[in-house]
């Protein structure tokens, strides 16, 4: 018996290790024609760092904008393909190039030997200083790296300032975070003394925030390190090439500087003007309505499923049961964040075209089932033997006996714990926006990109969770009642 | 009288615990049995192995000349709706009202249509006195009103015999009598039945057959007559000194 549950164990874990593999060995390079039949280039990038990418509203529609966009573009245009924007942390994109959810990467990204031995990068396309944004009340205080001496830095992680700051500045402590208006919050708390960010970036920050300064702290910089490329998978030399031929022409063009600087320039000064919360009520209801979405569908399957596994955890079946436990008992024992991120780039892996809606929702679906299943479960155990023994004296199976008489009882004593269940996921689905699900936390980093501020909107979704959790507790409260008196 | 039940060298254990030894007895059709003895002794475990609700660990219990052991959950399930049973506590339906609680097993097993199970049930009801209480449900009624209900609900599936687990051991002192009173009247209608009882009067009164058990076997059995006023076995006279005093 014990010796069946772990062989069960390795067969998934060997599983869950060679699915990855099984494409990188289909990896010929015909990368670039994949990419015209399917008539669609998907870009992967992290809208949140301007002016290379963020996300700008016209007309009550959330644009992706920047020059890494307009670059995005013109490839898209010179291959002969409609442009597809994928938006997610920066930390996930390598992965994504990786297991194949999007054919390139385009994010400010520094072609670092390190990031060049997972994936392949295009000729660099434009290169930035190195800037830190402090507060202004600071200004006197901070003026290079040395005055920095035992203070606490942000950058973001996995960027090429991170490791900057690791490298040149290093009596001091790195505080990695994945987004940088998190990042910037934490300055004007003061958690942080400085954040190391690319000059644009920087510069747009302090623009739109008094509070906040640029200074250059004389970064000592390999220039090709500061520079940006496009990421593309491993062996793709026929898309890689394709780029580079329109890097040329933008070069040769002065592009960069032409148009696409002050063509994001403007997008940052209309955005800034319209910093009201107001005008971004639509994005709010955009996350409202995907969070109802996970959450309902996910309560649904969490329930069906676990009420599968809570009867298989209670049959006589070693296998079957068996099988239950190891189930419930392993999801129990992993963080949902991870079985999220298990879900998208493992299974997805599997069926690329896999949504990270769908991920999510199977993630979270499977996730509730476990814990359904013990609600479940000790809801069935507390329905006493004498009810089956007495349905069965009077000749009904074990199953109508299940249907009639066990499982109406049971649900009435678990109906507390199964709303209770679903007031969870609306908070829990809320880990779903790293892998790009576009619900209520999501939202709420493109209102702090799109506004520069950090903490309003933060506050705006804390409320809007509790509106939600609070009515649909007391809606629950009342039908609880009613069963009651039933 | 044909044997109704066969029990042929019975035995049951939980795990090293050898709760029955080797029984084998007979009930005919038409009898009265009171099962007596000391608690712990192992009676409603025999009577458990009698519709297989506790699995026998080695003999055979034959019903109308049919084994119930060795045989698939469908055979089982139609054999065992032959054998009402009635237990200590009851063990009524909560999330269903009383006629509900009676006609559940005629609908969903013999699947009889839903006019003629309600005009049994409210028959039934009559029979043991609760034809005003159809509605209500279960904890809402007294100890005595329930198990009159759990009655009617056996009685409901037509049974061909009716095995009483202690029946009035739960009850108030004064609803032991209209309990009784409705196992008298079954009894006297033919019905056969094994029953499990520390009351003595009714063994009396009612039995055909004493069976007295200790140890996990049946010392002895007989006619209320002679096994109450010359029991042979030392046990049964020691347990009806401590009984009656
Ligand atoms: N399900 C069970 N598991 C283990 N032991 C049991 C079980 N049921 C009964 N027993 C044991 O069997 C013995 C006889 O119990 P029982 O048949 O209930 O006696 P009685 O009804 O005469 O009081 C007791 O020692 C009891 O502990
Ligand atoms: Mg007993």
């Amino acid at each position: 018996m014990k010796k069946n549950k772990f062989f069960l164990f390795i067969i998934i874990f060997l599983l869950a290790l060679i699915i990855p593999f099984t494409h990188v060995k289909a990896a010929s390079d015909n990368y670039l024609q994949k990419v015209k039949d399917k008539g669609t280039l998907v870009v992967g990038t992290s809208a949140d760092y301007p002016p290379y990418e963020f996300t700008s509203k016209e007309n009550g529609k959330t644009k992706y904008v920047g020059l890494d966009v307009s670059i995005a573009e013109k490839f898209a245009k010179d291959i002969g393909v409609k442009l597809k924007i994928r938006n997610m942390n920066f930390d996930s994109l390598l992965v994504a190039l990786e297991t194949h959810k999007v054919d390139m990467v385009i994010a400010g990204m520094n072609p670092t030997p390190e990031r060049k031995t997972s994936v392949d990068f295009s000729k660099i396309y434009y290169t930035g200083n190195q800037y830190m944004l402090i507060n202004k009340s600071d200004a006197a205080r901070f003026k290079k790296i040395e005055d920095f001496k035992g203070k606490t830095i942000g950058a973001q992680t996995g960027s090429l300032q991170y490791s900057l700051v690791k490298q040149q500045m290093k009596g001091n402590d790195v505080k990695g975070l994945a987004k940088l208006n998190d990042l910037v919050i934490a300055l004007q708390s003061h958690k942080v003394n400085g954040v190391a960010m690319e000059e644009a970036t920087a510069k747009a920050f302090a623009e739109n925030n008094r509070t906040l300064k640029v200074i250059n702290p004389g970064f000592d910089i390999d220039a090709s390190q500061t520079g940006s490329a496009i990421g593309f998978p491993k062996g793709a030399d026929s898309l890689v090439e394709a780029a580079n031929k329109t890097i040329d022409e933008i070069k040769k063009d002065n592009l960069i500087n032409k148009e696409y600087i002050p063509a994001a320039a403007k997008n940052m000064t209309t955005n800034s003007k319209k910093n009201s919360m107001m005008n971004y009520w639509t994005y709010f209801a955009k996350g409202i309505e995907y969070t109802l979405i996970i959450t309902v569908v996910s309560v649904f399957f969490g329930f069906v499923l676990g009420t599968l596994f809570a009867l298989m955890r209670l049959s006589h079946n070693k296998l079957v049961h068996g099988l239950a436990v190891s189930y419930i008992e392993f999801v129990r024992g992993t963080p949902l964040m991870v079985q999220v991120m298990f879900v998208y780039f493992g299974i997805g892996a599997v069926i690329q075209s896999l949504p990270a809606l769908v991920a999510g929702i199977i993630a979270v679906s499977l996730n509730s089932a476990a814990y359904v299943a013990e609600v479940i479960r000790s809801g069935i155990e507390s329905i006493p033997s004498g009810q089956t023994e007495a349905s069965r004296s009077l000749g009904m199976s074990q199953k109508e006996t299940y249907r009639y008489i066990i499982i109406p009882q049971a649900l009435k004593n678990i109906w507390p714990a199964l709303g209770n269940e679903f007031v969870t996921l609306i908070k829990e689905s809320s880990i779903v926006s790293i892998i790009g699900v576009t619900d209520l936390m999501y939202q709420m980093q493109l209102v702090q990109s799109a506004t520069y501020k950090g903490v309003i909107p933060i506050f705006i979704a804390m409320v809007i969770y509790f509106l939600m959790t609070f009515s649909l507790s007391k809606v629950l409260g009342y039908f609880e009642g009613k069963m009651k008196h039933a | 009288m044909p044997n109704l039940i066969e029990v042929q060298n019975l035995g049951k254990s939980f795990g090293d615990n050898e709760v029955l030894k080797n029984i084998s007895e007979n009930v005919e059709k038409g009898q009265v049995i009171c099962v007596i003895g000391p608690s712990g002794s192992g009676k409603s475990t025999f009577l458990r192995c009698l519709n297989v609700l506790e699995k026998p660990s080695v003999g055979k219990v034959l019903f109308e000349g049919n084994s119930l052991t060795g045989i698939g959950e469908r055979e089982l399930n139609n054999l065992r709706e032959k054998m009402g049973m009635v237990f200590q506590s009851f063990n009524l339906f909560p999330n269903m009202n009383v006629i509900e609680n009676i006609k559940l097993a005629p609908l969903r097993v013999k699947k009889m249509a839903d006019a003629e199970a309600t005009q049994q049930a409210e028959k039934l009801l009559e029979r043991v006195g609760l034809a005003d209480k159809a509605e209500q449900y279960p904890q809402s009624l007294s100890g005595g009103q329930q198990q009159r209900v759990a009655i009617a609900r056996a009685l409901a599936m037509n049974p061909e015999v009716m095995l009483f687990d202690e029946p009035t051991s739960a009850l108030d002192p004064e609803m032991v009598g209209e309990v009784l009173k409705v196992m008298q009247d079954l009894a006297e209608s033919g019905m056969t039945m094994v029953v499990v009882t520390h009351e003595m009067g009714f063994a009396k009164k009612v039995a055909d057959e004493i069976w007295f058990m200790a140890d996990g076997c049946i010392q002895e059995k007989g006619t209320p007559e002679t096994f109450f006023k010359t029991p042979k076995t030392a046990r049964a006279q020691d347990f009806l000194s401590k009984i009656l005093n």
